[in-house]
């Protein structure tokens, strides 16, 4: 126990206690104040008069505290008898508050019940605002470290886009959680149309849908000019310097808007600083930032411009590569179209929508020129006239049109030899580069194509020669006798190839002698087209009366020797001798000659074989063989594109050919080379084909069989006239027979079959000196014909003209006709 | 499809139908509904066979739906046929009437202007 140390004054313990550092207060256990210090007086600015006996020291606090009071304060002092350090707020007389602390002891009788509380006040004015201070530092480092997290997150996203589009969408997002912002809104610099356009928003309905020229007075455009943070703090200042934005901020329901420009400066040069684009975003509320928040946002525009830049740089060179793969494949998928036309459609049509919305490729080729576009719309077509005409006359290309109303329709000349042969017009999609940004690709483009196009263009003008040569030296005009019938048929190559040399020929040596010829050159094109010429003309001048097959193709050989271009051409020739119905043939290296006989299968010609003209390595003897040729007998020359296919062996052609030549051995001579070209190659065929069938001399009897097709009637017709003819039947009579045996095979055909594809009508006619007789067969069903139809008409038409006839009717139906010759007109 | 056996001219006030070639069961179907189709509101109409070289039944019967369908409406027609050929000779057998045939263009002109 130490002693008080004794003072060097009198301490009056009264004026200890009024004046304490701290306030006294003495209260019975309901809290009713007996006894308060000067100090608390003062504190709280009421008189002692106004609280001793009259308040209790609840009714000093606030309402807050009061309760407080009751829960807490009074339960703890009941049961401890004493409470420290209880932070209460005081209400002074004034009203004001005054942050306190409090001690307080409970005194009890020696029953143990509650005397008095005595009652230590501490002023924590001080204290309080310290701890305000703290708690206002604490949130706002807590903002601060949210915001500098979401702006790390944002950097990292931004490292990670690695396009344009992906950055906006990072950058967009980053304004709500890090300030608190509403919408945002991202605008990037378009420098092909200098201009802002809008890319994305988090909230589409306050994004701007216009693009927005760089001149303009808008708040973006002056932003993305200065190149500086702008923020609109308030309606009232929008008002002042941007009525626009102000009317948006009204509609939207804005307090402050922040643009900040989106800047990137090159390493080498960090002043020259480039706006790629500008970030807008808004608060509801007039919003006050704060210079740490004003920091964070100008980095965010530094991050943002750089990964823009990265961006662009990394869009160019994706571009680029994609522009290289885009020009080497389409100069592949030219090549493989041989024909200009088809060319030009493939360019175009790889053009749109890959490159344009819109292209149109011109070529002043031919009396029509040629034209394919692709997509649209397609602008003002006498703009574009006008300047095609321009681009044609200068050769300049025009990569916009600043007078008329098109301005990114671009044309650019087609040149081949120095030569401006055409024009390609395109104009490029709105949302993607101009035209002009990609002169030097579209450049590229141009000159590829034009070189794609002349090249068809040079090769389709050969085709054309060598196809109209071939037509004419083929078109001649077969030699026509009563004695013999010819069909020929040629059928160019399918997928556009080049003329071959195949050819066939026919002509009379004497007026009795008939020569045939079916030859093919090697070779493809314009010199085969001219060798062909060649060897039929002199194939023409050596035949001869006297000499014969084997002694022609001698000569040729000699031929070949000076016309280097026909060696190995190979040639099947024969001369028939009309009036003795005999034939002599040769074949040099050709396909053997195919002979049907009347009432006998077919045959090949197998012999009087040897090599092709001027072969080396090929039998040279020239040898022919000679065989009768009865009337009647037919004889097909061909050349191996009929019976050649790469997916079938050459000797099943033959069986082929053999079975078809057969099964169509009754069918009228004309058409039928056509259908045999049908049937054994059809329309998708690797070579040209040529066929001469020669129907020899004038069958006794004729021995027809069509498909109910009334489409054949006109060709059994052909045949029969012919026949009739040759048989010297009167006009008059073989104009009956005809209308007769056509109205006989329609009857079978529309009535017997009922217009059935599949029924098939026989028809024999035989001759003698006095009389024609036909004889029409069909398998159908026999309907008697109702009176005045117009069948009727028909059968009347045949008893009219015809001297006897007679229907049988059992399986099928068998109308006999006989027409005596030279009878006098009824 | 049909130009190479009908083709279509004026003669006067009436229209002139020239058919060419042979006219049968194949074709003649086809070419009716061509000549219904474009002489639809002629004044009169004439119909040159000299260039065919045959007619069938089916023919006859196109010719006569025609004649039909004209002298219904009150259209004057005349059958130009020539002096012989095939398609006098089937059109006589089929007993056409002698007001519809003359043999020359001039004459079925001068005809229907009476």
């Amino acid at each position: 126990m130490t002693q008080d140390l004794r003072v060097p004054w009198e301490e009056d313990p009264g004026d200890l206690y009024e004046n304490a550092p701290c306030g006294y207060l003495t209260t019975l256990p309901d809290g009713t104040i007996v006894k308060v210090n000067e100090t608390f007086l003062a504190w709280t600015g009421y008189g002692r008069g106004e609280l001793v006996g009259r308040r209790r020291f609840r009714d000093l606090l606030s309402a807050d505290d009061q309760i407080y009071h009751e829960t807490h304060y009074a339960p703890l002092l009941n049961m401890q008898n004493d409470v420290h350090e209880i932070a209460f707020e005081l209400l002074r007389a004034d009203g004001e508050r005054l942050p306190i602390l409090v001690n307080s002891t409970l005194g009890r009788d020696p029953a143990g019940m509650p005397r008095v509380i005595r009652t230590m006040i501490l002023n924590a004015t001080e204290r309080r605002g310290y701890e305000k201070e703290l708690l206002a530092a604490r949130l706002a480092a807590e903002a601060s470290e949210r915001r500098v997290r979401v702006l790390q997150r944002t950097v990292a996203d931004l490292a990670a886009a690695p396009t344009e589009a992906e950055v906006s969408d990072a950058v967009v997002r980053a304004p709500g959680p890090a300030f608190g912002a509403v919408s945002a809104t991202v605008w990037l610099a378009d420098r092909d149309r200098d201009q802002l356009a809008a890319v994305t928003s988090t909230d589409s309905a306050s994004m701007a849908r216009d693009d927005i020229p760089r001149g303009s007075s808008r708040a973006i455009a002056e932003v993305a000019r200065r190149g500086d943070l702008h923020v609109i703090g308030s309606l009232d200042e929008a008002e002042e310097h941007f009525p626009e934005l102000a009317v948006t901020m009204r509609r939207t329901d804005r307090g402050t808007v922040v643009l900040l420009p989106l800047t990137a400066a090159p390493a080498d040069d960090p002043a020259a600083v480039e706006v790629l684009g500008v970030l807008g975003f808004d608060f509801a509320e007039p919003h006050q930032l704060s210079d740490s928040e004003l920091g964070m946002v100008r980095l965010l525009g530094h991050q943002a411009g750089q990964a823009l830049d990265r961006a662009r740089l990394h869009d160019d060179a994706r571009r680029r590569e994609g522009r290289a793969i885009f020009l080497a494949g389409t100069t592949r998928a030219l090549e493989v179209l041989p024909r200009l036309g088809s060319r030009a459609r493939k360019l175009v049509e790889r053009l749109v929508p890959e490159i344009a919305e819109w292209a149109a490729v011109r070529l002043r080729v031919g009396e029509a020129g040629v034209l394919a576009d692709a997509g649209g719309p397609a602008p003002d077509p006498e703009r574009l006239a006008d300047r095609v005409a321009q681009v044609l006359l200068d050769g300049t290309a025009q990569f916009t049109d600043d007078d008329g109303l098109d301005a990114e329709c671009a044309v650019l000349p087609l040149v081949a030899n120095g030569r401006v042969f055409g024009t390609l017009a395109l104009r490029m999609p709105p949302d993607r580069r101009t035209a002009a940004a990609e002169a030097g690709f579209l450049t590229d483009l141009a000159d590829r194509a034009g070189l794609a196009l002349e090249n068809a263009r040079l090769h389709e003008q050969q085709r054309t020669i060598a196809r109209t040569l071939q037509r004419s030296l083929l078109a001649g005009e077969l030699p026509a006798d009563p004695r013999f019938a010819m069909e020929t048929h040629y059928q160019a190559a399918a997928h556009d190839l080049d003329v071959g040399g195949d050819w066939f020929d026919a002509f009379l040596i004497t007026p009795d002698r008939l020569a045939v010829v079916v030859g093919d050159v090697v070779g493809r094109g314009i010199d085969a087209a001219t060798t062909m010429g060649q060897l039929r003309s002199a194939i023409r001048a050596l035949a001869s009366a006297e000499a014969g097959p084997a002694r022609l193709l001698e000569r040729l050989d000699r031929f070949v020797e000076r016309v280097e271009s026909a060696r190995m051409a190979t040639v099947a020739y024969a001369e028939i001798d009309l009036a003795a119905n005999e034939m002599v043939y040769a074949c040099a290296g050709h396909l053997p000659p195919l002979l049907a006989e009347p009432g006998a299968a077919p045959r090949y010609l197998l012999e009087a074989r040897s090599g092709a003209l001027g072969s080396r390595a090929g039998r040279r003897a020239r040898v022919e063989q000679r065989t009768p040729l009865p009337p009647g007998s037919r004889l097909l020359l061909y050349t191996d594109g009929l019976i050649e296919r790469r997916n079938r062996r050459i000797d099943a052609g033959f069986e082929v050919l053999a079975r078809t030549y057969a099964g169509k051995r009754d069918s009228p001579l004309p058409g039928l080379t056509v259908a045999l070209a049908d049937m054994l190659v059809g329309q998708d065929h690797a070579d040209d084909v040529c066929l001469l069938c020669l129907a020899l001399g004038t069958e006794r009897r004729l021995d027809r069989r069509i498909g109910a097709d009334p489409v054949q009637i006109a060709l059994l017709r052909k045949d029969l006239r012919g026949w009739l003819v040759a048989h010297a039947v009167d006009d008059e009579s073989a104009e009956a027979v005809l209308l007769a045996c056509s109205e006989a095979v329609a009857n079978a055909i529309e009535h017997g079959y009922r217009d059935d594809p599949l029924g098939e009508v026989d028809i024999v006619a035989t001759v003698s000196p006095e009389a024609v007789d036909v004889r029409v067969a069909d398998q159908g069903v026999w309907a008697e014909p109702e009176a005045g139809g117009g069948r009727g008409r028909g059968l009347q038409l045949i008893r009219k003209v015809m001297d006897e006839v007679t229907f049988e009717h059992g399986a099928g139906t068998t109308v006999t006709m006989r027409r005596l010759r030279g009878r006098a007109p009824r | 499809m049909t130009d190479r056996w009908v083709t279509f001219a004026r003669l006067g006030e009436a229209d002139l139908v020239r058919l060419a070639g042979e006219i049968d069961l194949a074709n003649a179907p086809e070419i009716g509904r061509e000549i219904v189709r474009r002489t639809g509101r002629a004044a009169a109409v004439v119909i040159d066979l000299t260039a065919v070289s045959f007619l069938d039944s089916a023919g006859v019967r196109l010719l006569d739906a025609l004649v039909g369908d004209l002298d219904t409406q009150g259209t004057p027609i005349r059958l130009v046929v020539g002096a012989a050929g095939a398609a006098r000779m089937t059109l006589q057998l089929c007993a056409f009437r002698d007001d519809l045939l003359t043999t020359d263009l001039a004459r079925a002109a001068e005809e229907l202007d009476r």
